[in-house]
């Protein structure tokens, strides 16, 4: 593969080398809004547990059981990213990619749960996992090491070297993930569309041309146009999110009970226990549409809280991502905060009606495993990266262009008033 | 390449800068349309969700009991009992055959047949069995099946089996009361239905503790309290069945009548049904309570009446004799007597009584017209049949399906009018029900004030408010007083002179009553010359009249007359019953 062929070859490091040895404190604070959002969508599950255990016929206890075991998991897999090197994880991206591109096909040959048509579930006895949660990790890691050395050869915007093994790559996942309907599985068009915005924001902040990236968005927009208009089944969707109430019984249901849900919530909510939408009313009471279900329990105060909780997520890593050490790991938190915030929004979207309807879970909130365990993982690359954050890296190699380095400054130095980096202070 | 790569750290963390304010536009986006759902357009979705989830459920009212009594004790004669439907879910099923074997074991229904009803496509429902018993639904739980449940339902429950079934009627399966008191009294029996409105899951499951909730209780149905006497109604019973089957007929009614109150003490039928078991009953005609429902002839049990309205009017007093010719022409027809009248000759009131004497009660009615069957004596006659004995309409008993019984008109029709008249005098040519018999005798015997036949005592609210039901006068003064005084003596000298066996103590009970030998009009017009309903109207008393007693026995083919040889010894068995039961009060005197 051409990145690891690349990277390879000996070159001239900038200063970001020397700052990847200071080692400090991490982002504490990133680790207890995580565990927050995961004791929300463990409260929640619980709280409708007789629902959801009735409807299913297992014990009562069978949902939060299974909740807690995946945050167990979930909790090995954070600190085996937050402790085990950057660098191996990097060399591990490619393996790991291709073992998620081989699990998508045993998933798409697979027969698929009918109750989830789209999701791709690789099955070993009683375990399974969706492997585009797989795909999002190891992708993740892959442009990111795939883009830095692009950088640091200055190749990042060349058609041959950079864009065109990405379309490749991006071409080949679509296939896979979203593709035509010929197997078993329906398209995963919303795993797609995070998969897009992770590595599009990537390419974003890794430096592609502006009108490159205008372009792609354009050539992107053509493409959704032309899937979803020979697909019935999509204009139906499409209709239904432009007038979800139109349509209440059939294809808007969800989208009607979801409004339903939250709007009945009002100002402060029905009550932790007192959820009746969960009551079979709105279906994936506890995966998708676990918003809905919170927002009618905790109704607009507290659902105002929970986005206040996903923004500060977001600014912890926005902020990690300003002071990666290197690009690597800038890309890569980047990369993460695509992922979670794309997924947030679409999820969220859907169930307020201001987007359509895409089956996808709720970051860390929603009951599931795959999407829990793969989305700590993440997290703890990116709380690795904490460790190593400096204001040094963006101002050390930035001598040339004095206009924008003050512009920076200024922002940075206002920012440092609150900054919780000891070894920071003073560096001006 | 267009950039050189020192540049990118700073348009990375401008970008960066620049998505991160993207993201947070749109959680500004997202957090206007929460305040627009949850906070502007709360009622709307508010009101969405409840359209949805609030569910009004129909909580079934207990369904009445109906009484008697026993010895002064109120005993239930219709209880209701919780019995389970078993039902499957064919989509729950596992292991198919299994399941219907162990069923099957329980229920002693058969294997196969469930198996093959919970393969049913298509349905979530199919109804296994029906009526099983608490035990047998808790063994089937304890299983735990898969898809297989089951729901209680009221039934009508029959302590005392067969008992007064055509009384009582029945309750359908879809509860609704058919035939008898249970038709008769439906909407009180049932009670009012209360409701349940509750925040429910999507399968319209009431979720527990929702505050949504408002709960209006049923209200349970009333208590019904007969006026049948338990020993008396089986005594009744088994005497009718017996007194049938010894005379070979098809069939009989018996009624004893309080001719104080009103009040049934008995009724009976012949043939009968099992009110459990109705749907197995082939013959709708058995649902029918025939002493109310059907109107025959009466023959010559009528003559008491005849006597006693002629009494009443002054034509004739106790003590009168006349010349009996033993036969008369009307209307160009001969009125004649059956042989044993004695032959032509002077006869008495008592006579006419006790030998049957239809030109007797035809010389009443003459009497009625000052020596002629005239308009003047036909409208009389007719003025007594339908006023003071209201006889030809409904007495207005509790029971559906009642008969009029017909009284003809006394206009002349051309059609000799006076021969019909004079059959009527000696109960042919009209109509009449048991029940109009017994409360049309009972008038006469008790003085004069004719009741209103009931079979209600008392009804109890769910409250336990009890409301008696009081005696209901429809005729005050159907004869004198002097008329019963009259007309007892002389019931109670027929008994003594016709053969019961054992006989009564004349000297310590009164016991009177009349034989009836009706003919039976074909449907094309004229009588059978073989077929014959025998019948009888008697009182059984020890000062007054305590109990009035009516028995018609349909066609017998025993030999002798039908109303001596088949009516009279059904009379004679209740009458001593009461008696021996010490349930008449002797004579003073």
């Amino acid at each position: 593969m051409r990145p690891q062929t690349t990277r390879r070859r000996a070159r001239p490091q900038p200063t970001v080398k020397t700052t990847l040895g200071r080692k400090h404190r991490p982002d504490y604070f990133l680790l207890v809004i995580c565990a927050a959002l995961l004791a929300i969508g463990l409260v929640v599950v619980f709280a409708i547990s007789p629902a959801l255990s009735q409807a299913a016929k297992v014990s009562s206890s069978y949902f939060v059981s299974r909740q807690l075991l995946a945050i167990g998991l979930a909790i090995i897999a954070f600190i085996a990213t937050a402790q085990i090197p950057l660098r191996v994880w990097k060399g591990l991206a490619i393996p790991m990619l291709l073992f998620a591109g081989f699990a998508t096909i045993v998933a798409l040959l697979m027969p698929v749960n009918p109750a989830y048509p789209a999701h791709r579930w690789v099955r070993l006895g009683s375990f399974s996992f969706q492997s585009v949660e797989l795909v999002k990790f190891a992708a993740l890691l892959a442009v990111a090491g795939f883009f830095a050395s692009r950088i640091d050869d200055d190749s990042i915007n060349d058609w041959q070297k950079t864009i065109k093994p990405l379309l490749l790559g991006v071409l080949i996942a679509g296939v896979l993930i979203a593709g035509p309907q010929k197997l078993h599985a329906q398209s995963d068009l919303g795993s797609m569309a995070v998969l897009i915005a992770l590595v599009g924001a990537m390419c974003f902040v890794a430096g592609f041309q502006m009108k490159r990236i205008l372009l792609g968005a354009a050539v992107l927009a053509i493409l959704v146009v032309m899937v979803i208009l020979p697909s019935a089944y999509r204009r139906e969707r499409l209709a239904t999110f432009v007038h979800p109430e139109s349509n209440c019984q059939d294809a808007g249901y969800q989208a009607c009970q979801a409004l339903i849900a939250v709007g009945s919530g009002g100002m402060a909510g029905l009550g932790l226990g007192r959820s009746v939408q969960a009551y079979g009313y709105l279906p994936e009471a506890a995966n998708d549409s676990i918003f809905a279900i919170y927002a009618e329990k905790f109704g607009f105060i507290g659902s105002v809280m929970l986005l206040g909780l996903l923004a500060a997520l977001f600014s912890r890593l926005k902020t990690i991502a300003e002071r990666a050490p290197d690009n690597f790991s800038r890309l890569l938190t980047c990369g993460v905060l695509a992922w979670l915030s794309v997924q947030s929004i679409i999820n969220i979207g859907a169930m307020l009606g201001l987007l359509p309807l895409k089956g996808i879970t709720l970051p860390l909130v929603s009951y599931g495993g795959t999407s829990v365990v793969f989305v700590a993982a993440a997290i703890g690359l990116v709380f690795q990266v904490s460790k190593y954050t400096s204001f040094s890296a963006p101002l050390a190699v930035d001598n040339q262009e004095q206009g924008r380095q003050s512009n920076d400054n200024r922002h940075d130095g206002r920012r440092l008033r609150g900054a919780y980096h000891p070894d920071l202070s003073g560096r001006r | 390449m267009a950039l050189p790569n020192t540049h990118t750290p700073i348009k990375a963390v401008s970008r960066v800068r620049l998505g991160y304010g993207v993201l947070l536009v749109i959680i500004a986006i997202f957090g206007v349309r929460l305040f627009y759902v949850q906070v502007i357009r709360y009622n709307h979705y508010k009101t969405a969700a409840l359209s949805d989830q609030l569910k009004q459920y129909e909580i079934p009212a207990t369904r009445g009991v109906i009484k008697a009594s026993d010895n002064g004790q109120l005993v239930p004669i219709v209880l209701n009992q919780k019995l389970y439907t078993l039902y499957g879910d064919p989509s729950y099923i596992k292991n198919l055959d299994k399941t219907a074997n162990q069923l099957s074991a329980i229920t002693g229904g058969t294997a196969t047949k469930y198996a093959a009803l919970l393969k049913t496509k298509d349905t979530r429902y199919v109804v296994l069995a029906k009526k099983l018993t608490p035990e047998q639904k808790d063994k089937i739980i304890k299983l735990k099946l898969p898809g297989i449940g089951t729901v209680a339902q009221d039934y009508r429950t029959y302590p005392q089996g067969t008992l007064a079934a055509q009384i009582l009627g029945f309750v359908d399966d879809g509860g609704t009361g058919r035939y008898g008191l249970e038709e008769y009294f439906n909407k009180q029996l049932t009670g009012t239905p209360g409701s349940l409105k509750a925040i429910t899951d999507i399968n319209g499951i009431p979720l527990a503790s929702s505050p949504s909730n408002t709960e209006v209780p049923a209200k349970k149905g009333d208590d019904i309290v007969t006026t049948l006497d338990l020993a008396m109604q089986q005594q009744v019973e088994t005497t009718l069945k017996k007194g049938v089957e010894q005379s070979k007929a098809s069939g009989g009614s018996a009624v004893i009548f309080d001719p104080k109150t009103g009040a049934v003490k008995a009724m009976a039928n012949y043939p009968s049904y099992d009110p459990s078991q109705y749907f197995n009953v082939d013959n709708a005609q058995l649902f029918q309570n025939a002493a109310v429902s059907q109107p025959i002839e009466v023959g010559s049990t009528m003559k008491t009446l005849t006597t006693a309205a002629a009494l009443d009017q002054g034509v004739i007093t106790p003590n009168t004799t006349y010349y009996d010719p033993s036969h008369w022409t009307v209307d160009q027809f001969n009125i004649t007597n059956i042989e044993e009248d004695g032959g032509a000759g002077t006869k008495s009131i008592a006579d006419i009584l006790n030998l049957s004497l239809n030109t007797g009660a035809t010389w009443e009615l003459m009497q009625m017209g000052g020596g002629q069957i005239n308009l003047k004596a036909r409208t009389a006659w007719y003025d007594y049949m339908t006023n003071h004995y209201r006889l030809g309409k409904a007495t207005g008993i509790e029971q559906g399906y009642e008969a009029d019984g017909y009284i003809p008109t006394p206009k002349d029709n051309g059609a000799g009018i006076n021969l019909t008249y004079a059959n009527t005098a000696f109960g042919q040519a009209l109509t009449a029900t048991p029940i109009q018999m017994a409360a049309a005798l009972g008038a006469v015997v008790n003085g004069g004030t004719y009741y209103q036949p009931t079979l209600i005592a008392q009804t109890i609210d769910s409250s336990g408010k009890v409301s008696n039901r009081a005696p209901k006068v429809l005729e005050k003064n159907a004869v004198s007083p002097a008329v019963t005084q009259a007309i007892l003596p002389i019931l109670d000298y027929v008994v003594q002179k016709h053969n019961f066996y054992p006989g009564f103590d004349h000297s310590k009970y009164l016991v009177g009553g009349k034989t009836g030998t009706a003919q039976i009009a074909k449907p094309g017009g004229g009588y059978y010359d073989e077929l014959f309903n025998g019948t009888y109207a008697g009182v059984v008393g020890g000062d007054s009249a305590q109990y009035v007693i009516v028995v018609f026995i349909e066609k017998p083919t025993n030999a002798g007359y039908a109303g001596t040889a088949a009516a009279q010894p059904v009379f004679g068995s209740i009458a001593h019953m009461l008696i021996d039961e010490s349930l008449v009060t002797p004579k003073t005197h």
